[in-house]
């Protein structure tokens, strides 16, 4: 039995990994895919404080060493649901069940995919949610990229400098036919599509909760870029994470 | 025999995320072979497997595709994948 099982190993679980195993508590992070969350994909980040232009790759190695140099269990298994015991939480992955006596949820967000009409128009071309991660395999191809916000505007500018042309769609054009790759970039989602029955979401799936991170469920909580919030960045979502952490400490000493 | 080829770049974060992944894979299957491939270096290896993701982790059986995962797992999923 985990006094904290927290789902999701992004910044936001990380940290507040450090602040469980630092109150002395059992903790347990659960993570489907590899740690590091979504800034894995950036090469600098300019507005992390003490880091000055540190990769996303380097920044979360240190804090995940921060954490489990502190205690922290990490198991790499994804998380299916969470059922309510009263007194403790099931938490069943794939392969293995977990119980906990409070559970933090830091599932961050995952890219928007394409709409099944453009999915079918895609048919065996590549599809790519980042043009930094992708975007060299296609040098001097004819590429488009699905979108109308800034990160759209971002991967135009990106690929400018590779590809042989760069089509600019939006959200349900048809796709071009010459076009070898498809870089979609329009929105993120929430990756609370597991717990849709458990705690409160809002429209859009993100878990509601105000400052003090509490779910509409006692003795679950929620971190970072998945909960109902206006600025979602790495400090913000470190930040959710300390704050759920105390929070389900002061559940667990009540 | 039973080969794994990983495509991946130096650039490319999930690629460095996967790094210990496929290290704690081999030390626990050494039957199965792993391939490094720098798509940078090999474009047109990378080319001739149709690589459009990475990292893009291919399963050869004597040579031919079986399986083929893009994007970052872990060390459970990459050993269902290979049904080990
Ligand atoms: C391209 C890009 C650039 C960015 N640049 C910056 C920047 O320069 N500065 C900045 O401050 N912010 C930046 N951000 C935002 C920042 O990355 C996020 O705010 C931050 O990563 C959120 O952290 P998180 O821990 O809440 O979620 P995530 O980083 O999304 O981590 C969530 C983790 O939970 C795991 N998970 C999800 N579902 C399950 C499940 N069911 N079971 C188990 N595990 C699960 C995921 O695999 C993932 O590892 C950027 C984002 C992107 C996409």
């Amino acid at each position: 039995m985990y006094d904290i099982v927290i789902i999701g190993a992004g910044i936001a679980g990380l940290t507040a990994a450090i602040y469980g195993c630092r109150a002395n508590k059992k903790v347990l992070v659960l993570e489907g895919k590899v740690y590091g969350g979504q800034i894995i994909n950036t090469f600098e980040i300019e507005n992390w404080p003490g880091g000055y232009k540190i990769s996303g790759v380097d920044l979360m190695k240190k804090i995940y060493g921060q954490a489990t140099d502190l205690g922290a269990e990490v198991e790499f298994d994804e998380v299916l649901k969470i059922v309510d015991h009263g007194d403790y939480k099931e938490i069943v992955c794939e392969d293995e069940k977990y119980q906990a006596k409070t559970v933090i949820l830091a599932t961050g967000t995952d890219p928007r995919k394409l709409s099944e009409k453009q999915a079918k128009d895609a048919g065996k071309r590549a599809i790519s949610y980042c043009a930094t991660c992708d975007g060299a395999l296609f040098k001097n191809k004819p590429v488009v990229v699905v979108g109308s916000g800034n990160t759209a505007k971002h991967e135009i500018k990106y690929l400018e400098n590779i590809a042989s042309k760069v089509y600019h769609i939006h959200h349900d054009d048809p796709i071009p036919e010459d076009a070898v790759a498809i870089f979609v970039a329009i929105g993120r989602i929430p990756g609370t599509d597991f717990v849709r029955d458990f705690v409160k979401l809002d429209s859009e799936g993100y878990v509601v909760a105000g400052e003090d991170c509490k779910t509409s469920r006692d003795g679950v909580f929620v971190a970072g870029d998945c909960r109902t919030k206006d600025t979602r960045q790495l400090v913000t979502a470190a930040a959710d994470g300390a704050v759920a952490a105390e929070m389900a400490i002061k559940y667990l000493n009540k | 025999m039973i080969e794994l080829i990983d495509f991946y770049a130096d650039w490319c974060g999930p690629c460095q995320m996967m790094k210990p992944v496929l290290e704690d894979f081999e030390a626990k299957h050494p039957e199965v072979k792993v391939t490094k491939v720098n798509v940078d270096d090999e474009e047109e290896l990378a080319e001739r497997y149709n690589v459009s993701g990475i990292p893009c982790l291919v399963l050869l059986n004597d040579g031919k595709e079986v399986a083929r995962n893009v994007g970052a797992i872990s060390v459970k999923k990459l050993e269902k994948m290979i049904g080990v």
